[in-house]
């Protein structure tokens, strides 16, 4: 748990982070199959293996970030829909939150026992860049004074499996005259999921604190975390099919050096036309699939 | 000597009460009450005896020992999985990417890996301790690693939003000729619908999260007899009601405990008691129940749970993660022992037992 008190630079610092670049979406790979030829003619009891390679072309990956803000479409109604977005606008939730309705003072911890789950609605699938930290602000507004504590908690979906990313706790001396306080956080991930798909994120905001009389969590983009993300997915491959376009059995290929290359040994098929399939895969992104003809002799 | 004492009471009991539910004939499925409905009068079981019993007392076990009702049980389960129109247009609002879209969520995939693994854990082998009469003999619930009997993505025959109970059998007796079975009696049949397509009643607010039942031709007109069927509905439209994050409170992590919390509860009720209390023409097919007609899991239905307040596994029998025969954790209700607790009966089997177990 970390815990220090929000200062006016960090603010400043949390500001301009808004400015860091969002990674695009959408990314496409594709592939080519470059051997054998197309019609090509190959002796069976010559080549009892055929060599197959290609070119293949991958998205960049080139890292950055990907801001989530914290949204709301409504106020205490079944259509709240606390959720993470990429883009930030004007929420009808704005202001709404939470009411504790008691002070316990100093000493104390005045604890609702309650969170708020903001799951991400868009931005998936997310290449996590786990090299550099995960950081964000969660800004308070309303009548308030005194000591806060947020406690954040950031988890994914990782191949189909819960993963925690990180969680962190900050506190700040709330301004009762202020429009809001931003009280940063940084969750650095583990380096083990550095290059990890996230398929699906959520980040779980738990405030509390002794004075705390009543408190909301500041929306309309004054809330929010960045990701640090690669553009596209890191992991890449190419996988080839024998006479089969369902690649329900594949083979995966060696990628080369360069990555834009791709080659792999296969046993020669028997006698007769054939056609070999290969695809690119980049994270979830499948390219449409290369085929070649060809035909084995005895 | 234990053992036969029990068996002598039980064999009155099961003469007692099979005259008894002879003469109200009252049937309905076995319901699993989601967890704000426990004590719903219309979600109770019908009543086999006299001397009627409240229900469950919300998050606490139902006391009172399970007495063998006379029907068969089953010995060496078999579970068959059907997912019902899973791949349908429009089964599911919503995708997850890397995820198929048969299943963005993930719950196929856990309930096939939870049933894959029940097999050799002690939360099953919690069963082996009741029994059926054979000639006299018992012969008792075992528990091998593999109780999986295979699963089945039917999207040929069309499922709809507001299923009745009856197309719930039906799927059923078209799962036992997919599958080829020819042992009923040790075979049940987990008929488990995507998001946007559940059977009436739990779309309907009923209060329930699933319910089992068994065929036989007066409540399940031109299905095959015979046929212990789950009507498994996707509780996670029902959120913590129906176990959301009951037991693991990540977001994601507790997403499905749900699934396995609830079909869990019905697979080994069908296991104990596959004949679902059933009395026809005086025979009672019931197998294992207490005097007031709750079965092993709903005794333990949803012990502990205070919707987050708590964690459950800190009170003996309450819901929990058990560890799978592949090493992984599921979330789990416990399930009445008659051993436990020296005799005394007890919720067990999840790992949070009551400190003096059988």
């Amino acid at each position: 748990m970390k815990t220090g008190v929000c200062r006016v630079a960090a603010v400043v610092v949390a500001a301009s982070a808004l400015l860091l670049t969002s990674v695009a979406a959408g990314a496409t790979s594709s592939v080519t199959i470059t051997t054998p030829r197309a019609g090509q003619s190959i002796s069976l009891k010559k080549n009892p293996y055929l060599a197959v390679a290609g070119g293949v072309s991958f998205a960049a990956t080139t890292p950055g970030s990907t801001a989530f803000y914290l949204r709301r479409d409504g106020c205490g109604t079944s259509n709240d829909n606390p959720h993470l977005s990429t883009t930030s606008g004007t929420d009808g939730g704005g202001g709404c939150g939470l009411i504790f309705n008691a002070v316990v003072g100093v000493g104390g911890d005045l604890d609702q026992g309650a969170f708020v789950d903001f799951p991400a609605t868009d931005g998936m699938p997310l290449p996590l860049d786990a090299t550099h930290a995960i950081d964000g602000a969660i800004a308070l507004t309303g009548a308030q004074v005194g000591l806060a504590t947020v406690d954040v908690t950031l988890e994914a979906l990782v191949h189909g499996n819960a993963v925690t990313l990180g969680s962190d706790s900050e506190s700040a001396v709330l301004d009762p005259t202020g429009n809001d306080t931003p009280i940063p956080f940084t969750i650095q991930p583990s380096a083990t999921l550095d290059g990890s798909d996230l398929q699906a994120l959520d980040l779980r905001v738990h405030i509390h604190g002794p004075n705390i009389y009543s408190g909301f969590i500041s929306l309309n983009g004054n809330s929010y975390v960045h990701v640090p993300s690669y553009a596209a997915s890191v992991n890449k491959a190419v996988q080839i099919s024998v006479d089969d376009p369902t690649f329900a059995n594949p083979t995966p290929a060696r990628l080369d050096a360069t990555g834009s290359g791709w080659s792999v040994a296969i046993p020669t098929p028997a006698i007769g036309k054939h056609t070999i399939y290969a695809e690119s895969i980049q994270g979830f992104d499948t390219s449409a699939p290369a085929s070649r003809t060809f035909t084995v002799t005895k | 000597m234990k053992r036969l004492v029990l068996s002598a009471a039980a064999a009155l009991a099961a003469f007692t009460f099979a005259a008894s539910a002879a003469a109200d004939p009252a049937h309905h499925p076995l319901y699993m009450p989601d967890a704000r409905n426990m004590q719903n009068p219309a979600l109770q079981p019908p009543p086999i005896c006299c001397s009627p019993v409240g229900p469950p007392v919300a998050g606490e076990p139902a006391p009172v020992n399970m007495a063998y009702f006379g029907g068969h049980i089953q010995v060496v389960p078999k579970i068959y999985l059907v997912f019902w129109g899973w791949g349908q247009a429009g089964a599911f609002d919503h995708t997850t990417p890397g995820m198929p879209t048969y299943d963005p969520d993930g719950a196929a995939a856990r309930m096939t890996d939870f049933v894959k693994a029940i097999g050799g854990t002690g939360w099953a082998g919690v069963q082996t301790q009741y029994y059926e009469l054979d000639n006299g003999q018992e012969v008792h619930i075992t528990n091998p690693a593999n109780q999986f009997g295979g699963v089945w993505y039917d999207n040929t025959n069309p499922i709809h939003d507001n299923v009745t109970g009856l197309e719930l059998a039906q799927e059923a007796q078209r799962a036992v000729a997919h599958f080829g079975v020819t042992d009923l009696h040790d075979s049940q049949f987990v008929i488990a619908q995507p998001q946007k397509f559940n059977e009436a009643g739990f779309n309907g607010g009923v209060g329930y999260c699933a319910w089992h039942d068994y065929t036989q031709p007066q409540y399940y007109p031109g299905v095959q007899p015979g046929i212990s069927f789950t009507n498994m509905p996707y509780v996670l439209n029902l959120g913590s009601s129906c176990g959301q994050n009951s037991v693991n409170t990540a977001y994601f992590a507790g997403k499905l405990d749900g699934f396995t919390i609830v079909m869990g509860h019905e697979i080994e009720e069908t296991i104990t008691d596959p004949g679902a209390e059933d009395v026809i023409n005086g025979q009672n097919l019931g197998g294992w129940y207490d005097y007031a007609a709750y079965e092993n899991g709903d005794k333990c239905a949803w012990v502990g749970y205070t919707f987050g307040l708590s964690s459950p596994s800190t009170v003996p029998g309450g819901l929990n993660d058990i560890t799978g025969n592949d090493g992984k954790k599921y979330a789990v209700q416990s399930l009445w022992s008659n051993d436990s607790a020296a005799g005394v009966g007890y919720c067990a089997g999840a790992g949070d037992d009551f400190p003096v177990t059988g």
